[in-house]
């Protein structure tokens, strides 16, 4: 399966785009969105969704255009937006329901699937009670589960950890790794280290233009050997850090160890390994 | 004094610059059109006996204040009735109740600003008089005192008391909001019931709404030209070809001391009432916040942490396509009868066996509409809710989402407006009369696919609460103008401006959201 994005562009007003001349192709595997707030990723995730058309450009899903025929994608997509909300008057199994009446799929198996479903995201005892009175990770696990109720085979994630306990996320990495032997999965996250753990390949966005796109380890690349700790007194930190892109800083009783991206080695600085979360920094900040 | 400034301001701020209050405005601007009829019009707003004024200054003043007071009185309530609701929706409500502000400078903030809302609407009517007295007038003098006095002592007190209500009525009912729409519906068909005074001139102080001094000496002027003694004041909207209008010179009033003073108490029981409202006002720490940590099943049941699973995927059962609508129409039906108070069925299932019970006209042309009007909030939020409620990220990602959620979301409050009318549907096939019948089915559906075109255009359900009411409110008071169910015309002249009406509103409704979806 193989999703190309073609210099799409979504125009807001005169002056202000949420993506600009943007193309990607994007095949099986998990590729990880990385971006500043407002860089377009969710403009982006929606509009590969369809509930956003773009201003110009074109999405080819094996070659159809899914901006002309949204329903090419809707029927094998599952989506969670970055907030989405629940009605509070069904339970979790008669929403689920109503969701894959939505999407259009039914059967005799489709209790089961809802049930297995439930389970599978520890919801099943509280599956018959009014989602209104559930907590926001539990809302959140009723979002994962409506995005497998059909056999989707493009998975799109906006956001999808907000709200889940870690033993919770480390079950929806599993999750998502298993998903992405067969399908596209997409996923946004503030939350690098979510991305470096799981993600194949990862674009970086920023202003609405791709910066930065590739498997992991070549973008990681792109800082390797350029990453340095030092140890600093606490005085000095200002001025140091008006001459070096920070990355990190963590005080100690009078000094302050200073994780940074620099072109040379300084006296007394120790070379790091470079991680994805330094390459995102140091692109988002230089570029 | 500095907070007052900025609560206002910043609540101002966020109403006005909504498309909803904008469409408000541009009705009131129709509205206040319409309060001064052309003298070769087929219709009357305010009327003594046969007697009508001629439009100079002080008859377009007393007459635009008079109707400017009632008409804002009937949609200003559910204009400005969500205030305290959004601070709690957006969780505004709860940062403020962190702050030093007591409970009584909050509301009395929020009943400002409600205030404000009002008297740009009350500014928008008098530009509008002034417009009609240029433009269609009699000319001659311009009384000042005269055109300005009915709106400074009658509509201003009265928009300023019904702000505060507003407030009150959102603090003492809460989330019920079904039962505080349809509360203020009959709070105010008791106070306007009476419009003519008589000899009980107690009545024209304990007005509210301060119209009732003012038609009084319409009245009384009337009696000084006529040879009876009229007391037959009217004031709305009256079609007729046939009544003869006879026009006299309308000089103003004289404005009592006592009535001056029982503006000013009116405006002092307001403060009084925010006063007591604020020694109920929970300050944001609603039930539900309690409810959700008693009942979450986290909570209660801590073993559902240790039993986790996994999602396994090969394990999944297949599944197949199937689009059929039956299962969405079914959800949506079961959300419309879920919503608001299950007790609340009672008071409907009452009114169905009233339909039963009343003679047939009565039940048909009062009681069905009333029974429709107690599910406003059921209708309201019809097509806005995904929006509501944050679901239309992923329900409008689903296959073909307009044409299948929105026909299904008519069907099936179309459903509920059958349902209730059923008594009376089932009296009518007993009668022989198929084309009541159909009436009802048409009026059920158009109630339906207003709800949701209004839903629609304005983004919310503000505008169908407050067309409903007026629509409701007209229709009891016999305005046969107004008649969406067949009530009362049944001709084929009813059926095709329907069925025209019905065309248009599935169109503009489809239409919208497709371009709404499109361009989010």
């Amino acid at each position: 399966m193989k999703l190309e994005i073609k210099n799409i562009s979504k125009q807001y007003t005169k002056s202000i785009f949420g993506l600009q001349d943007f193309s990607m192709v994007i095949e099986n595997g998990i590729l990880g969105l990385l971006g500043p707030n407002g860089a377009g990723k969710s403009t982006l995730m929606k509009i590969i969704a369809s509930i956003s058309n773009p201003t110009s450009g074109q999405i080819l899903l094996d070659g159809v255009d899914i901006v002309k025929n949204p329903n090419q994608i809707r029927q094998i997509l599952g989506y969670l937006p970055q907030d989405f909300g629940v009605y509070p008057n069904l339970n979790a199994y008669e929403f689920l329901e109503y969701i894959a009446a939505m999407k259009g799929i039914g059967g005799p198996n489709l209790k089961d699937r809802i049930s297995k479903l439930l389970e599978g995201v520890n919801l099943i005892g509280a599956a018959k009670k009014p989602i209104g009175t559930y907590s926001g990770g539990m809302k959140q696990r009723v979002g994962i589960a409506q995005v497998l109720l059909n056999d989707p085979r493009i998975l799109i994630f906006d956001e999808p950890t907000v709200g889940l306990d870690p033993e919770e996320r480390v079950r929806f990495r599993n999750l998502i790794s298993d998903l992405a032997n067969h399908c596209i999965v997409i996923l946004s996250s503030h939350i690098v280290s979510d991305i470096e753990t799981i993600a194949d390949k990862v674009a970086i966005i920023k202003n609405g233009q791709l910066i930065s796109h590739g498997y992991q380890q070549d973008i990681i690349d792109t800082v390797k050997n350029k990453v340095y700790e030092l140890e600093i007194d606490s005085n000095d930190f200002n001025s140091f850090k008006e001459n070096h892109l920070i990355l990190n800083t963590i005080r100690k009783k009078d000094k302050i160890l200073v994780r940074y991206i620099g072109d040379e080695k300084l006296p007394d600085a120790m070379l790091c390994n470079a991680t994805l979360e330094d390459s995102y920094l140091f692109q988002t900040k230089n570029k | 004094m500095n907070f007052y400034k900025n609560i206002i301001k910043a609540d101002y701020l966020q109403r006005t610059r909504s498309y909803g209050f904008l469409i408000t405005l541009l009705v009131s601007v129709y509205v206040a059109n319409s309060f001064i009829p052309a003298y070769d019009s087929h219709y009357s707003t305010v009327r003594v006996s046969n007697f009508v004024g001629r439009n100079n200054s002080v008859w377009i003043g007393h007459v635009t204040a008079v109707m400017a007071s009632t008409f804002l009185w009937l949609i200003g309530f559910y204009l400005v009735n969500d205030s305290i609701r959004r601070d709690k929706e957006t969780g505004v409500g709860q940062i403020i109740a962190t702050t030093s502000i007591s409970n009584f400078a909050y509301l009395s903030a929020k009943a400002l600003s409600n205030f404000c809302v009002l008297l740009t609407i009350t500014f928008i009517i008098i530009l509008m008089a002034l417009g009609i007295y240029f433009f269609r007038g009699e000319g001659g003098n311009f009384d000042v005192i005269q055109f300005v006095l009915p709106y400074l002592l009658a509509t201003i007190p009265s928009i300023f008391l019904v702000s505060v209500l507003a407030i009150v009525f959102e603090v003492t009912f809460g989330n019920r909001t079904n039962l505080l729409n349809v509360t203020f519906f009959f709070l105010f068909g008791i106070i306007i019931a009476k419009t003519n005074v008589g000899n009980n001139l107690a009545l024209v102080y304990i007005d509210p709404l301060g119209i009732k001094y003012i038609t009084n000496q319409m009245v009384e002027a009337v009696n000084t030209i006529s040879l009876g003694n009229t007391n037959g004041f009217s004031a709305g909207y009256f079609f007729s070809d046939k009544q003869k209008k006879q026009y006299f010179d309308f000089q103003g009033s004289s404005w009592s001391i006592y009535y001056i003073l029982s503006r000013i108490i009116w405006i002092a029981i307001g403060f009084g009432l925010l006063f007591i409202t604020s020694k109920i006002f929970n300050r944001f720490d609603s039930k539900n916040i309690v409810l959700f940590k008693k009942k979450s099943p986290d909570f209660i049941n801590p073993k559902i942490k240790t039993e986790l699973k996994e999602i396994q995927l090969s394990e999944l059962p297949k599944i197949k396509p199937h689009f059929a609508l039956f299962p969405i129409i079914k959800t949506e039906f079961l959300m419309l009868i879920r919503k608001g108070p299950k007790w609340f069925w009672l008071i409907n299932f009452g009114g169905m066996i009233a339909l039963f019970l009343f003679p047939l006209k009565e039940a048909y042309q009062i009681g069905l509409p009333v029974l429709w009007f107690l599910q406003i909030n059921r209708w309201a939020d019809l097509s806005t809710k995904e929006k509501f409620f944050g679901t239309s990220n992923f329900i409008y990602s689903s296959f073909n989402p307009i044409k299948r959620l929105l026909t299904s979301q008519i069907l099936a409050g179309f459903l509920l407006g059958i349902f209730l009318a059923l008594p009376i549907v089932i009296r009518h096939l007993i009668e022989g009369n198929s084309i009541a019948v159909l009436a009802i089915i048409i009026g059920s559906l158009f109630l339906v696919s207003f709800a949701s075109f209004t839903g629609i255009v304005s983004g919310g359900k503000r505008l169908f609460e407050i067309l409903f009411f007026a629509l409701t409110y007209a229709i009891v008071n016999g305005v046969s103008y107004v008649d969406y169910f067949g009530g009362f015309h049944q001709g084929y002249q009813y059926f095709s401006i329907m069925a025209v009406v019905l065309f248009l509103l599935f169109i503009i409704s489809f239409s919208f959201r497709n371009h709404e979806i499109k361009n989010q």
